[in-house]
């Protein structure tokens, strides 16, 4: 019987949580993920058995990295300041999550993009434990790309309530309760209640300053009010206009952004350095080109690479690390990647048969939802709104430019510029991807806290019936499984296919 | 509690049955423009010149919401579901135009769906920012500057400074009056209750001022001349977003606490500080005013304001306690709400949280948490 780490936290009382306890929990961590390792191996191909073992080990290497650079009492003392580590012993499960039924390059890239993610995030703990004298806490929808630029290292609030329930689904649960005990309103969105949560219990890293923004939803504005009241930081807040395509707006958050950089520089050591911004700038701008030619490439049917790849690429890369070269390379290797099975007519997965888009944020708790639809009913997932931008390169001639470029980034970035503006800002885009990428259907993360996604459905789905475009409203809770199950999920998928699209399955549904 | 039985008061109740009252009615008669507004930091002035007339949207007496939670869906706020509905019942047909602000996702969304499922002549967002400098100043200046131009082109009327101070002096005029009134509840034992004051606000805010100018003036005559109200337990504040409904104030005075500063969306506090031009011209005097006389948690960097202002108005007022009322589904007030409370407690001030519906509703409950409540503060 393999230990439960949510269970071990969560029962024992918060004075007896002991070394000997955290240590025993990571044991039985590393005995499941052990056995769970044989049983994946087992189902794969040899050169498919090879690959996992190569990806597994490059993320156990990515963790040992971490545990014996600080040294075993450094780390357990550090486990013990941020006990949510112990969760990222779970990497290999959310490969296995994402390899299981799939094969070849398709499959390489999922290991890929988990051992990304992992090698990246050592990184972030690296700067938590070594560089607490120049970091800064920032807020999810802040890029970090300036803050780096000024030799500053950078931790995202929300980064962890987003990742980590991808490894353990209940992960955000104890945290939600804490915001909702503490008085937060129990409809918000849980992700500003789960990072509230980390906050209060003191699970968040202390920093030199915070920035914040008027991004991307009221629920994650407003926690900011306590977050800056908990952390008692000089704060900096950015504020996105409503209307934001147009000259006017453009130079009104430049102006806001060139206020961050003073900000930073009377509050922390760090110190503009625009030859560093050109450098991360173009980096982005290298992923940006590539990122499009692998849209360009996934936009033909079948496509050569889907789902995980594309979208948890995104979101770890360019919201995080745009401009790391590791990212440039990642997205560098997935671009290869895709070529070649296009040009070797190899599909990423030979059971394609509908293609479809996910709108609004994706399910942390329930990430393989998408590798399930493949498998059971041929759906593949092409692309997804938080990967869907809209912005031009970076022009790199001047600090002006740089600022002005930055500022359109983030404007035209995801959930920002489909919760501002018009109607037609959220509606345009759907329509423009289900034509961009020839998708027989469009699926809608419908996340009960999410007021302005909510209020777009009315709308949304009598402009689908007009286009007929079959619409799936996914009912469920960001990062709270208990407002609605995997399970209830799952059968909400099932009902769709079975009675909208009338499809069989392609094979039995098992659970886990 | 003593209280008084008022011939105006009748009056204000009877002008906020309808969302479109009898004297929005006259005014549209004899050729004066209403446009309906939904949010504080729209300038009330702006939209008095000329022949315009503003309209607080308001959803009094809504029964269900059962169409708008369609559009809009059940998680929403039901002020804007209220709103929605009403706008599919035609209960707002009068209206010649519609003046938003994207406060937050909810009115914008109502926006949204307005625009999709009614297709308005006229609707204009004012792209209000989050947080006051010298450089978002200029940005709201300039919104209401664009505002300007297209009532000026739309509906041909007088845009220009002569016809914006004038309407400035007039409004003005209107909120000295009404602040008049309710800075009587300051006193020991207030000459009128909460829900009376309450009633002639809302009623002022859904009527063409100078309609209901003679109106709040009788008001104001009649409570001067008549007794003060005693026997109450406890000396209230209430503190939150939207409320329209003075029956929900009504119920909480009728457990014994009597209502005297109200620091809410609709509220006249600070609301209904005058307009101060100071010679920048007329426009960049109401995008200031807009600023201060606002004290929403969508300001990302004024919570400490808000907070303060809470403090001043409970030693202003001599109030014994806070009442946050927060519109279910709100996501502003829901979350900013948490640290109010606890900082207001850590002064020292009791406060009672109440989750509510737009329309009133659970009135039971309503009193026996506010019964509660008094009982805790030791009433």
């Amino acid at each position: 019987m393999g230990f439960r780490i949510d269970t071990v936290l969560s029962h024992t009382p918060i004075g007896a949580r002991s070394l000997v306890n955290r240590v025993s929990a990571a044991a039985g961590y590393a005995f499941r993920g052990l056995r769970e390792l044989i049983l994946d191996l087992s189902s794969f191909s040899a050169a498919d058995f090879l690959v996992y073992a190569k990806y597994s080990l490059l993320v156990w290497g990515c963790i040992a990295r971490v545990v014996i650079r600080r040294g075993p009492i450094g780390f357990i003392h550090e486990l013990i300041r941020y006990p949510w580590m112990l969760h990222l012993l779970r990497a290999t499960a959310l490969m296995r999550r994402f390899a299981r039924g799939r094969s070849g390059l398709y499959l390489e890239s999922m290991c890929m993009v988990v051992h990304s993610v992992a090698e990246l995030l050592s990184e972030l703990l690296e700067d938590l434990f070594y560089h607490r004298d120049r970091l800064i806490i920032t807020e999810e929808m802040v890029p970090p790309d300036i803050a780096r630029a000024m030799g500053l290292k950078v931790w995202m609030l929300e980064a962890m309530g987003i990742l980590l329930p991808m490894m353990t689904p209940e992960f955000c649960l104890k945290y939600i309760d804490e915001a909702e005990n503490a008085g937060v309103n129990p409809d918000a969105c849980s992700l500003p209640k789960a990072t509230m949560g980390m906050v209060m219990k003191g699970h968040m890293p202390d920093g030199l300053a915070l920035v914040s923004s008027n991004m991307p939803c009221d629920a994650g504005m407003a926690s900011y009010s306590y977050i800056q009241r908990a952390y008692k930081l000089p704060t900096y807040r950015l504020d996105v206009p409503n209307n934001f395509t147009n000259d006017r707006a453009e130079r009104l958050f430049s102006e806001d952004l060139k206020g961050m950089i003073a900000f930073l520089e009377e509050h922390t050591p760090g110190r503009m350095d625009w030859n560093e911004l050109k450098r991360i700038c173009e980096g982005r701008n290298r992923m940006l080109d590539l990122e499009l030619e692998l849209w360009d490439m996934i936009r033909l049917r079948p496509a050569p690479l889907a789902a995980e790849a594309v979208i948890l690429s995104h979101m770890w890369h360019f919201n995080l690390f745009a401009g790391h070269p590791k990212s440039v390379r990642h997205y560098e290797r997935l671009v290869e990647m895709a070529r070649k099975n296009l040009e070797e007519g190899r599909p990423a997965t030979e059971k394609e048969r509908f293609r479809t888009v996910l709108w609004n944020p994706p399910f942390p708790h329930f990430v393989d939802i998408f590798n399930k639809a493949e498998r059971l009913f041929g759906v593949t997932l092409i692309n997804d709104s938080m990967t869907y931008n809209h912005h031009t390169p970076i022009d790199t001639s001047s600090p002006e430019t740089m600022l002005k470029g930055l500022s359109m980034v983030i404007m035209q970035g995801p959930m920002v510029r489909h919760t501002r503006g018009p109607a037609d800002n959220y509606l345009d885009d759907i329509f423009r991807m289900v034509r961009q990428f020839d998708l027989d259907m469009v699926w809608v993360a419908n996340h009960v806290g999410c007021k302005s996604g909510q209020a777009m459905n009315g709308i949304l789905r009598e402009l689908c019936r007009e286009r007929k475009i079959p619409l799936l409203v996914l009912d469920y809770d960001l990062l709270d499984p208990r407002i609605a199950s995997r399970d209830s999920m799952m059968r909400q998928l099932e009902f769709f296919m079975e009675n909208v699209m009338k499809v069989d399955r392609l094979e039995a549904r098992r659970t886990g | 509690m003593k209280t008084a039985d008022r011939k105006a008061l009748k009056v204000f109740q009877e002008l906020l049955e309808n969302p479109v009252n009898r004297l929005v009615e006259q005014a549209a008669g004899d050729g004066r423009i209403p446009l309906g507004y939904s949010c504080s930091f729209v300038p009330e002035p702006l939209l008095m010149a000329d022949r315009l007339f503003p309209v607080r949207l308001h959803a009094t007496g809504i029964a269900g919401t059962e169409i708008a939670d369609n559009y809009l869906s059940s998680l929403v706020c039901s002020y804007t579901r209220s709103i929605l509905e009403f706008a599919f019942d035609d209960r707002y047909d009068l209206l010649q135009g519609w003046v938003f602000v994207p406060s937050c996702a909810h009115m914008q969304r109502l926006q949204d769906n307005l625009e999709y499922l009614k297709k308005p002549g006229f609707v204009h967002t004012i792209d209000v920012p989050r947080k006051v400098s010298e450089a978002t100043l200029d940005w709201m200046e300039e919104e209401l500057h664009m505002l300007s131009d297209r009532l000026a082109s739309h509906f041909q009327v007088d845009m220009g400074p002569d016809s914006l101070d004038k309407a400035i002096a007039s409004w003005n005029e209107y909120a000295e009056t009404v602040k008049a009134v309710g800075e009587l509840r300051k006193r020991p034992d207030p000459p009128l209750t909460g829900t009376e004051f309450h009633a002639m606000l809302m009623a002022s805010l859904a009527s063409p001022k100078d309609l209901i100018m003679p109106e709040i003036r009788a008001f104001r005559d009649e409570v001067e001349q008549q007794g003060d109200i005693t026997g109450h337990r406890a000396r209230l504040m209430v503190v939150g977003g939207h409320l329209h409904d003075p029956d929900f104030i009504r119920v909480i005075e009728s457990q014994g606490g009597l209502v005297v500063a109200d620091r809410f969306c609709t509220g006249s506090i600070p609301g209904l500080m005058p307009v101060e031009t100071n010679g920048r011209g007329p426009v960049r005097a109401l995008a200031e005013h807009a600023f201060r006389k606002t004290l929403c948690p969508r300001m990302m960097e004024d919570f400490d304001r808000r907070l303060q202002s809470v403090i001043d108005i409970v030693r202003e007022y001599n109030v014994d306690g806070v009442v946050i009322e927060v519109i279910k589904f709100c996501d502003l007030w829901g979350v900013d709400s948490m640290p109010l409370v606890t900082a207001l407690r850590d002064k020292g001030i009791p406060v009672l949280k109440l989750e509510r519906e737009y329309r009133l509703g659970g009135e039971g409950q309503l009193r026996t948490r506010v019964q509660a409540f008094l009982e805790s503060m030791g009433r």
